[in-house]
């Protein structure tokens, strides 16, 4: 038994905070991209058409570039059931990616690849439950996963929780070419996920999600010499995050944290924020993401020569001496990355959304928290813009 | 391709005039989703209304002083929100000084004696209300509770969560000038735009008696209003208004209105009553909470903040 006049904390909150001892109130979090409640079925199909473009490079020289069209169809099939499918064709063309970043070991390459996935959901009361297949296809490289997923809320839809499963099977087969051969390799890798998502006060709603992976098969990359990675890669992944509604302005701040960390030594942090600011028809949503990260233990630093640049024979003396796993792999090496990005979204009608996005990505060593990243790396810059169009009927 | 409209659906509840409006396209649905939130008003004005013998308020009050009353979860948590109002308003916010009606008549011109509202004043006090899980009673007899002073607010959000859940996005909840605002209009012709909500002036000129003073926008939230002209009576050319101190039994003079614009319509309606209960310095607590605020002062001088 307790007397309710026993008012314990010294700081009292604030009388919105106490709304949310209200039964159902936290359902109108006026945060709607990051719900506690678990959806219900869609009642419109949504088809969606996106057009992006990307190309990167390092020091005025041009590398890849993607074009990348995008369909994506979401609906409702039954009462309680919806099908959700995504098609995404990539026209990729330009060099390899470079070792370190000399320049000698680009070669020229195109490929087209394509992928697809379908979900389909089953809607209960306070419950979904997913269950998908995804496949995508270049010419050397096959991924097919299956993933199941469910979702709960609790009676006053405060809290959700969530839990998921994924399988991957990624076959790998370069036939024609490549310095190390490749023929009928495999990778699979295994997912389980868990998170939780709930709402702090009526502005304020937070998620939570931690993700095991277990891999196994062929991580090497066929295109690149002295190239030998680990058959294992195990990586655990955290996921925070937290939406804002600033209610005298009418925007929603996202922001998120994201931890990784892998067998290969890889450790990543990613902080990223977004602010999403309706202006009647238009909805523009500015956002900035920093990423940081150390190099795989297997790594190996370029030879360098007096000048600091990179001595393309010491190298490869050194790369041809060490002994075990071993990769020069850019994408492998610490660095830091700064994401900037805008996009502007307009409702023709209700049911029509047009919308561009804008980003600009910039990788360097210097970018890496405390700015000691990997030595002999250039900075790596790219460029993406996408346009949309998604329609309700 | 179907069209658009915008559908109104008008009803009494609580003593108040009602109003839910949509806009949507599919219209079965729309009239469908009105009926359950309608109900849902309904529902709890049923579950807490003190004018009838069954309600949940009318058997806690039966037992006052006398023995534990078995409440459900729901009402549990009212009367968990209420005791955080109180603590948060230093006292001032207090679901049992409804008691005061005993001495107060505001159809008659006429004030109580001081003698009366002393009588009443020892049996006023959240602090005298002892709760266990899933139970209620009061430390001593001749003691009422009454859940008037956010009950309407509480069924205005309400109302909204049951239009959220059947998937409207651009609906108006108004129950007696409680507003909560699912999202901007729907309609092709005026997409995003918020909706334009009058606020009353709290003296108009007697030709036009629902005059506003000011417009206020709004697109999502709640939006409550206050004010010192609901209920009043006129005693030696001085206003006395509904809003009663419990500390003292006698009504708050200070502002004459308090709209406050917050996530929800509960929020909202607290927060201006507290503003209303607090008198002059209201404006700089609402400023610790972090709201948008209008408030007409005594002398009729619009402010806002937030």
């Amino acid at each position: 038994m307790n007397h309710s006049n026993t008012a314990t904390s010294e700081t009292l909150p604030g009388v919105l905070l106490a709304t949310l001892l209200l039964p159902g109130l936290a359902a109108l979090s006026t945060l709607a991209p990051l719900t506690a409640a678990a959806e219900s079925a869609p009642e419109k199909a949504t088809l969606a058409f996106k057009y992006g473009h990307y190309n990167d490079g390092q020091d005025g020289w041009s590398r890849v570039s993607v074009d990348a069209p995008y369909l994506y169809l979401q609906t409702p099939i039954a009462s309680d059931w919806s099908l959700e499918g995504s098609w995404v064709g990539d026209d990729v063309s330009g060099a390899s990616p470079r070792m370190h970043t000399d320049r000698s070991g680009a070669s020229h390459m195109s490929d087209y690849r394509k992928a697809s996935d379908l979900k389909v959901t089953r809607y209960f009361s306070r419950a979904a439950v997913s269950a998908s297949v995804a496949y995508s296809d270049e010419h050397d490289y096959t991924s097919r996963a299956l993933g199941l997923d469910a979702r709960w809320s609790t009676d006053d839809n405060n809290r959700t929780w969530t839990l998921g499963l994924g399988s991957s099977n990624d076959r790998i087969d370069n036939q024609s070419n490549g310095v190390n051969t490749a023929i009928n390799q495999h990778k699979r890798t295994q997912e389980l996920m868990a998170g939780v998502t709930q709402v702090l006060t009526p502005t304020d709603i937070a998620q939570l999600n931690l993700t095991r992976s277990v891999g196994a098969g062929y991580y090497n990359d066929p295109y690149k010499s002295f190239d030998q990675r680990p058959n294992q890669r195990n990586a655990w992944i955290g996921l925070l995050r937290w939406n804002h509604y600033v209610e005298p302005i009418d925007t929603s701040l996202r922001s998120s944290y994201r931890y990784y960390s892998d067998t290969f030594g890889v450790r990543s942090h990613t902080l990223g924020l977004d602010w999403v600011k309706p202006v009647g028809r238009w909805t523009l949503t500015p956002g900035v993401r920093y990423y940081t990260q150390t190099a795989a233990n297997f790594y190996f630093d370029p030879v360098l020569n007096a000048q600091g640049q990179i001595d393309s024979l010491g190298t490869l003396i050194r790369a041809a001496t060490l002994t075990g796993d071993k990769s020069a792999d850019q994408r492998l090496a610490a660095f830091g990355a700064l994401t900037m990005s805008i996009k502007a979204a307009y409702a023709i009608t209700p049911d029509a959304v047009i919308d561009v996005k804008l980003e600009r990505y910039r990788q360097s060593a210097a970018l890496r928290l405390n700015g000691d990243g990997s030595p002999g790396l250039a900075p790596f810059n790219a460029r993406f813009i996408q346009l949309g169009f998604t329609y309700r009927f | 391709m179907s069209s658009w409209r915008s559908l109104r659906f008008e009803f009494q509840a609580m003593a108040s005039a009602c109003s839910l409006q949509i806009d949507g396209v599919d219209e079965q649905h729309i009239r469908q989703a009105a009926a359950l939130a309608v109900a849902e008003v309904h529902r709890i004005e049923q579950k807490y209304s003190r004018y009838r013998p069954d309600s949940v308020t009318s058997v806690i009050n039966a037992g006052a002083g006398t023995q534990w009353v078995e409440i459900d979860a729901e009402t549990s948590s009212l009367l968990d929100y209420a005791g955080q109002l109180w603590d948060i308003s230093g006292g001032l916010f207090d679901i049992t000084s409804g008691i005061l009606r005993r001495a107060w008549d505001f159809r008659v011109a006429r004030l109580p004696e001081e003698a009366q509202l002393q009588k009443l004043l020892p049996r006023i006090g959240w602090n005298q209300v002892e709760r266990r899980p899933g139970a209620v009673r009061w430390v001593g007899t001749g003691r009422e509770l009454d859940f008037g002073g956010f009950g309407k607010e509480y069924a205005a959000d309400r109302a909204a969560a049951v239009l959220a859940e059947q998937g409207c996005v651009h609906a108006l909840v108004n129950l007696g000038g409680d507003l909560h605002a699912l999202g901007p209009r729907g309609l092709p012709e005026s997409f995003g735009a918020p909706w334009h909500i009058d606020i009353q002036h709290p003296r108009p000129d007697p030709a036009q008696p629902l005059a506003a003073i000011a417009q206020i926008a709004l697109s999502r939230g709640g939006l409550a209003t206050s004010g010192d002209y609901e209920r009043f009576l006129i005693h030696d050319g001085k206003r006395y208004c509904h809003i009663l101190n419990p500390h003292t039994g006698w009504p708050v003079h200070h502002w004459q209105s308090v709209s406050v614009l917050a996530s929800n319509t509960s929020g909202a309606g607290a927060l201006s009553t507290i503003a209303m209960l607090k008198g002059e310095g209201a404006s700089q607590w609402l400023q610790t909470q972090g709201v948008r605020y209008l408030t007409v002062g005594p002398d009729g001088q619009l402010a806002h903040g937030g």
